[in-house]
């Protein structure tokens, strides 16, 4: 007991080397497992065919990206597809959800049918939804939003449920209207599970459009890769697949600062910005009143 | 008379728990978390730890049960150097700490299962400490199906199971109500009588120290230190209504002197 | 919510007043949809009548079966791709939380996993496993992979210093600490992650099966939508639902069972269940005795 207090101020007092330190490790790893498959790419023993060597990854990106420069293109237009069919679709998740939330009613005849909407691979209604609605960005979109509606349809409305019953309490004997307890009460509640929600809508966007894109091979980064694979050059399409792994952290991050500035009360830093940022209104108030 | 004279004799082998010059400092000697305490503590011997919060009460506790190590002096529990966990100290926490997965009898079983095999015999004494802490009815329940009275009943009785005849116990009914508390420590005063446990106590609240004590130590914060040891002489069993007593109210008054004072 | 009986065996007559109105509103919903498009209200292609679903459904599953082969087959693709997914997810989430240096060396690929949409690979991994079974099975273990090693590292993580500190006073060794702390405190994420891994594992065999394949649900969803069969396809959707509530509900009454401990009539099941036993051995040992 007595020597991990000892141990961990050690650590504090070589915080900056030890973490350095372990940087380089990890790097190092790495760099001896892009080495391991290089050389065994190299001698044979993995078929280059199949398993792309990591230079020809990194000349492909080179290809993609600048001297053919093809790839941005496709980016474009599946990042746009994203975008558009997220926004539609969780606009529509998060209106539903809070409609049959805030109504007992429509939330109880409801149920059934969310149990076997979610058991259902949503994804699966994608060859349908091409075939009726025909070849083209609107049967993508239609995708992307069906996709996207569902986590936060759930989420609103389990957050509209799940208020507080105290609070609500509350509210009521303050003689809250109900929309006052909508705006002040519910929705602050409810906003945290949203956006939770909204985090997963716009991951399944992305695979959305790879699936709508694997199906209708015309456009887009997910027919880029079918196209690739199917030629068997693999260094490509890894470019591409590793482009995801960039676009799906940066997504990743945009929505974690995205939940620190709007449910910033759960966040230590959200809190101290905006404790700052009130008071500094509040004394300006007090200064011109 | 004798047990005076082993008070006095401060002699470490006749003491159950004896400390010398026991410190303990975190924060690379930055927070004194306990600063040179002195104290035995004779065998069956109830003493409370008493002080405002962050005096060191938990410190000197976990010291004793050999959790941590302190980082001056020497503690010693039957004549032996405190060196790590031991089976003849047990301890027991403000939340029940039970684990919701067993029932009340199987949370009782868990120090006998994890010295070793649970035998017939195991079983049959788990029963018992719970029937002596009043849950016999209640064997087969989760802890989820109990009240918190009932959890810290079980946990007192998992306490007991131990067979370690030093108890501590940090604050066990702290969480809960003024009623059920002063229920709890009766029968605490009753069961740690009829096992005939060395018993160290720790809690907020001067009255209850008092009226479960042999010895009070009256502890003050920063650095953590045992101010003073009060004797209670009041005579035993003792009924929630000495409380009222003259004498009762001058030994709350002397200890609230020391603490007001710091 | 209407509570059930307090009788363990719910009672017809509670069943019919339970599910009557929910079948009835299901029955009107049906009948106004075949209504609107027998009269001409809806056109499209895209909404079959609910009686050409209800044929296609009888002829898919009882007349000429078509359906059932198919059926198993994404079945098994998931149910395999789940349990090599689940079980590397577990070692390594044991092996994180067992060891600082290992999760270290473990976190970073794993998050760079989170982060690529495993759909992403679909073509990739049929380059590598080839059109049959085995891309399927790839696949939706690559995908339900994170959920269940990101949940059950959490679960295992989670520390009660207390709970801790009353096991080391006890003289418990790691070992013992982690079978009967860790572990089952653990178990209720565990089994959160699961069902999460279980949904998409069927997510990743049926878009294999869309990319490439021969046979599986997602197969005759391709070739009933290119048919314009809607009625059909829309029954071959429903094989799918099917098949992630057969796997959900497996789940979770695997979860009812092994996590008895957070529902109440469960608790007082096995609570009674212990009783007995207890009684047993105590009569038994006492006649030996
Ligand atoms: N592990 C630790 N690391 C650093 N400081 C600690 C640690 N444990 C205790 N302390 C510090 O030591 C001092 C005494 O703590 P302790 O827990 O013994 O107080 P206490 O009397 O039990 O208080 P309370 O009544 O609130 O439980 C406090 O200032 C506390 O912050
Ligand atoms: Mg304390």
């Amino acid at each position: 007991m007595a020597d991990t207090v000892a141990q961990s101020t050690m650590n504090q007092r070589a915080g900056m080397s030890l973490r350095t330190r372990r940087i380089l490790t990890h790097a190092g790893i790495f760099a001896l497992l892009l080495l391991a498959w290089e050389i065994g790419s190299r001698t044979g023993l993995l078929d280059p065919l199949f398993y792309p060597r990591p230079t020809d990854i990194l000349a492909s990106f080179w290809r993609v990206y600048v001297t053919q420069g093809n790839i941005w293109f496709h980016l474009y237009a599946s990042l746009g597809l994203v975008l558009a069919g997220f926004v539609a679709g969780s606009i529509m998740g998060i209106g539903l959800g809070a409609l049959v939330g805030f109504n007992p009613l429509v939330r109880r005849f409801i149920k059934p049918y969310v149990i076997v909407l979610e058991a259902t691979p949503r994804i699966a209604v994608a060859p349908l939804l091409i075939a009726a609605l025909g070849f083209g960005a609107q049967s993508k979109i239609a995708i992307i939003m069906l996709v996207c509606f569902f986590a936060p349809f759930i989420n609103t409305l389990s957050g509209v449920v799940n208020v507080n019953e105290e609070k609500l309490e509350l509210f009521k004997s303050l003689g809250a209207s109900k929309m006052q307890t909508l705006r002040k009460l519910v929705l602050p509640e409810a906003v945290p599970v949203i956006m939770a929600g909204e985090r997963l809508a716009l991951t399944a966007a992305l695979s959305g459009v790879l699936v709508a894109e694997f199906i209708q091979r015309d456009q887009g980064i997910g027919s880029l890769i079918l196209t690739y694979t199917r030629n068997l050059n693999m260094a490509s399409a890894f470019a591409c697949i590793f482009t995801l792994t960039i676009i799906g952290f940066l997504i990743f991050r945009f929505m974690e600062w995205l939940d620190h500035r709007i449910a910033f009360w759960n966040h230590e830093d959200g809190l101290n910005r905006n404790a700052q940022k009130r008071q500094a209104r509040w004394s300006k108030k007090l200064a011109t009143a | 008379m004798e047990q005076q004279a082993i008070i006095e004799a401060n002699d470490p082998g006749t003491a159950v728990v004896a400390g010398s010059n026991v410190g303990k400092t975190f924060a690379n000697g930055t927070v004194v978390a306990l600063d040179n305490a002195e104290f035995t503590i004779p065998k069956g011997k109830f003493v409370s730890l008493v002080g405002p919060s962050g005096c060191g009460k938990s410190t000197l506790l976990r010291l004793i049960a050999g959790l941590i190590a302190p980082t001056s002096g020497h503690l010693h529990v039957h004549g032996t150097q405190v060196a790590g966990p031991r089976q003849d100290v047990a301890m027991m926490f403000q939340r029940a700490t039970l684990l919701e997965w067993r029932t009340a009898i199987e949370n009782v079983l868990l120090p006998t299962e994890i010295a070793g095999n649970v035998e017939d015999a195991d079983r049959e004494r788990a029963m018992e400490l719970l029937h002596l802490v009043g849950l016999g009815d209640f064997a087969f329940s989760f802890p989820a199906q109990l009240s918190g009275g009932m959890q810290q009943r079980v946990a007192l009785a998992r306490l007991l199971q131990t067979g370690a005849d030093v108890i501590l116990l940090d604050e066990p009914f702290g969480a809960l109500d003024e009623f059920t508390r002063e229920r709890l420590n009766v029968e605490l005063l009753r069961i740690v009588a009829e096992v005939g446990a060395t018993t160290v106590f720790v809690t907020h609240n001067i009255a209850e120290a008092i009226f479960l004590a042999d010895e009070v130590y009256v502890m003050t914060p920063r650095p953590g230190r045992i101010a003073k040891v009060i004797d209670v002489p009041l005579e035993r069993p003792r009924e929630l209504a000495i409380q009222t007593s003259p004498e009762f109210n001058h030994l709350v008054d002397e200890a609230r002197d020391v603490l007001g004072a710091h | 919510m209407m509570d059930p009986p307090k009788s363990n065996r719910p009672n017809a007559l509670w069943l019919m007043s339970r599910f009557a109105p929910h079948l009835a509103l299901f029955g009107v919903l049906i009948i106004i949809w075949e209504l609107l498009v027998r009269t001409g209200v809806i056109t499209t292609i895209m909404i079959p009548k609910p009686s050409s679903i209800g044929a296609s459904i009888i002829d898919l599953y009882f007349v000429s079966g078509t359906i059932w082969p198919h059926f198993f087959i994404t079945l098994t693709e998931a149910v395999l791709g789940f349990c090599i997914g689940a079980a590397i997810a577990i070692a390594l989430a044991v092996g994180s939380s067992l060891s600082d240096p290992f999760r270290r060396y473990v976190m970073p690929y794993a998050i760079v996993m989170n982060v690529t949409p495993g759909i992403a690979l679909t073509p990739v991994i049929i380059a590598w496993f080839g059109f049959g079974m085995g891309s399927k099975i790839a696949l939706a273990a690559v995908i339900s992979f994170f959920p269940i090693f990101v949940n059950t590292l959490t679960g295992l993580m989670q520390v009660d210093n207390e709970r801790e500190e009353l096991f080391t006073s006890l003289g418990a060794n790691r070992f013992q600490i982690f079978t009967r702390l860790r572990v089952p405190a653990a178990l209720p994420l565990l089994f959160a992650g699961l069902k999460i891994g279980l949904t998409t594992a069927l997510i990743g065999a049926v878009v294999a099966e869309f990319a490439q394949a021969t046979a599986g649900v997602g197969v005759l969803m391709n070739r009933f939508s290119f048919q314009l069969n809607m009625g059909a396809s829309l029954a071959t959707l429903l094989s799918m639902t099917l098949i992630g509530l057969i796997l959900f509900y497996s789940m979770e009454f695997l979860d009812d069972r092994l996590v008895f401990w957070r529902r109440e009539e469960r608790r007082e099941a096995v609570s009674r269940k212990r009783a007995r036993a207890w009684k047993r051995r105590a009569e038994t040992s006492g006649r030996t005795r």
